[in-house]
């Protein structure tokens, strides 16, 4: 207990008091004409009234279809990566390989973000190389599309899966897909029930470490997906930083933290019953095998 | 500038009439004068040319900034932010000097942001016209100098635009049809909003419920569509072709035509026009932040800008009118003056904001307006 106190103490103090101060704020109310002072003299719910409109709900949908897709390229583009980082490449290259992924991030997220609009703008590296190919006569529109969001939300999160999935993979012991080999299990079949069920641990990391900040996050979707880029994190911003309204960001910031850990909760439902599914499935398999 | 546009921009911006202090020749001889002085100051006293200065993107000529000495930029996108991060700090932000906007500081003045301002430390404060000085958000000049001012129009590109767009209800049209999906708009909520309210004579500082009721109808279901960006600095975006149209500053719109011509590019391709019938008349100021500890090279260093030859360097960057007796005569060989240097008609068009009661519902129609553009 003691000697976990120096991480309880950071927990709260980086943690817990800045949330408290964004609920307690989100009680309060915005006093006019002022340099976004709220008001606390009558706490009550009416900034999550004024919060809780139509508005709100397309823009978390927005939100959510934008984290979704995001967090699931980032899955399926990171599973073979670490895969492969984990057991095919040798001790050596390993070091090597995972310090390229890493390189480019001790650059600022936002020149790194800024950088795909020069690749992708119509008049940039893309489409210049395709018409100097022939192969296009004007340039590609790309840029502020939901396709160039998502780029920049893979590049700019990728590490985030790929990581934790390494670890995960990289701990199995190799001596139990030796096993199942063994036991006459094909390259498939050992991914899908030995490797991947014991890479879960890794996934789920990967997944939450992807999609909270994500789902947060409101500048790499407005730096590439122009207005399709718009993210519920923008209303709390605009609150913040346009309205002068803080007591009405904090309510829409805590209605936000409030939707994804109830899309987090849904996700790690279906999660389980997913497992116990296959858990059945499988033992019906083995009989059989 | 002629007599009779600084007039206009004097009662645009303060909202009353001033007495020319001097005539156009006048005025000219003080500039030539100026000038003779030689270009900065080099009377350094007993303190490090060292500032940390909290202002705009792309607002200073860097080369400029380097020979006056040491300036460490922090940028931000809006007023509010500016604020916000300046109440937060309590007067230990660091920041030695900030550029708000002019109808912000009557606020910032109350939430004791700002430190007053001793002209007599700023002797190039004379170089400043006369409708640039006293204005109603600052009168006497106690906590403000005047930075420069700017204007709100559009920049489209003729190749695929054909229609020629003179006013904001030509703006709008062009936006539905020709421009559709290409559009970028200024991502400020008065500027959003000013797109209808200037399209349809209505005072964009206006407080009624019907006209803002209107005002949102018409962005969320006739606008938001078509707009492709949500972008306060769209002029990068023309060396990139990423928007046919823009809603845009007068120097960021200029930085871009300069920026298209240096790409080698022809840069006659995109049409500039200051907004109309009505549009947006702003003016940023230089002011020292509260605590500044290096207030002694924050004066130096505003009174360096405002030497006649320092900021004509600075105009030429920025593509702003600084507000100096004789800036534009002086600016003879400037590229795109007439992006920066207005007539007496075209002044009369522009409206100062004023920060009042639809602040909220402004914010409100704002993110509407973007939730149905994300769709």
């Amino acid at each position: 207990m003691l000697h976990s106190l120096p991480s309880w103490f950071w927990y709260a103090v980086f943690f817990v008091v800045p949330v408290a101060f964004v609920v307690v704020a989100s009680f309060g109310s915005k006093v006019p004409g002022s340099a976004g002072r709220v008001d606390f003299s009558k706490p009550s719910l009416g900034r999550y009234r004024e919060a809780l409109d139509q508005t709100l709900l397309t823009v978390l949908l927005q939100t959510m279809r934008t984290s979704i897709i995001g967090t699931a390229l980032c899955l399926l583009i990171s599973l073979p990566v670490a895969y492969y980082l984990a057991t095919k490449v040798s001790e050596s290259r390993r070091g090597i390989l995972l310090a390229v992924l890493i390189i480019p991030f001790f650059t600022n997220f936002l020149i790194r973000t800024m950088a795909w609009r020069i690749v992708l703008a119509p008049h940039g590296l893309i489409s210049n190389l395709l018409i100097d190919w022939g192969l296009r006569d004007s340039g590609l529109m790309l840029l502020d599309t939901r396709f160039a969001l998502q780029i920049g939300i893979v590049y700019n999160y990728l590490p985030l899966m790929i990581f934790p999935l390494f670890v995960a993979l990289d701990r199995l012991d190799p001596a139990l897909r030796e096993a199942s080999k063994d036991l006459g299990a094909n390259r498939w079949r050992t991914f899908v029930q030995v490797t991947f069920p014991l890479a879960m641990p890794g996934i789920v990391a990967g997944l939450v470490l992807v999609f909270v900040p994500l789902s947060g996050d409101y500048i790499t979707a407005a730096i590439l997906g122009g207005a399709k880029g718009n993210m519920a994190g923008a209303l709390v911003a605009a609150q913040f930083l346009q309205a002068q309204n803080p007591a009405l960001g904090a309510a829409v910031a805590v209605l936000l933290i409030g939707a994804i850990l109830a899309v987090l909760g849904a996700f790690a439902l279906i999660g389980k019953l997913a497992i116990a599914a296959l858990r059945r499935n499988r033992s019906v398999s083995m009989v059989h095998v | 500038m002629s007599r009779n546009t600084a007039e206009r921009i004097s009662e645009r911006l303060s909202r009353r009439d001033f007495l020319a202090a001097a005539g156009g020749s006048a005025a000219l001889a003080a500039f030539l004068a100026a000038c003779g002085r030689g270009g900065s100051s080099n009377s350094a006293g007993d303190f490090t040319r060292k500032l940390n200065l909290y202002t705009w993107a792309e607002y200073d000529d860097p080369d400029l900034i380097a020979s006056w000495g040491d300036l460490n930029i922090t940028i931000f996108n809006s007023n509010e932010e500016a604020i916000q991060k300046l109440v937060s700090a309590g007067g230990v932000s660091g920041f030695d000097i900030v550029v708000p906007t002019g109808p912000y500081i009557p606020q910032m003045v109350a939430e004791g942001l700002l430190e007053e301002i001793d002209l007599a430390r700023i002797p190039n404060f004379g170089n400043l016209d006369a409708p640039y000085i006293d204005q109603v958000f600052d009168p006497g000049n106690k906590y403000s100098v005047c930075k420069n001012w700017g204007t709100t129009g559009w920049v489209y590109d003729t190749e695929v635009v054909t229609t020629d767009i003179q006013t904001w209800a030509d703006f709008i049209k062009v936006a539905q049809t020709e421009a559709s999906g290409q559009v970028s708009v200024i991502d400020t909520p008065p500027n959003l909003c000013g797109i209808y309210f200037w399209a349809n004579g209505i005072d964009w500082n206006t407080e009624s419920a019907a006209d803002l009721d209107a005002c949102e109808k018409f962005l969320v279901d006739d606008l938001a569509q078509h707009i492709k960006a949500f972008d306060s600095y769209p002029g990068i975006n023309l060396t990139q072709g990423n928007y046919v149209l823009s809603q845009v500053w007068n120097g960021d719109a200029r930085q871009g035509l300069i920026s298209v011509e240096d790409a080698g590019d022809d840069p006659t391709r995109y049409k500039w026009a200051v907004g109309a019938p009505q549009t947006e008349l702003w003016m940023d100021n230089w002011c020292i932040a509260k605590g500044a500890s290096n207030l002694d090279a924050a004066y130096d260093f505003i009174n360096f800008i405002l030497d006649p030859v320092n900021s004509l360097t600075d105009v030429q960057f920025h593509g702003f009118n600084t507000g100096l007796k004789g800036i534009e005569e002086s600016a003879v060989d400037m590229p795109y003056k007439e992006m920066v240097f207005f007539t007496g008609e075209v002044v009369d068009r522009m409206r100062s904001q004023t920060l009042n009661s639809s602040q909220d519902r402004l914010v409100d129609i704002y993110n509407k307006t973007r939730a149905k553009a994300g769709a």
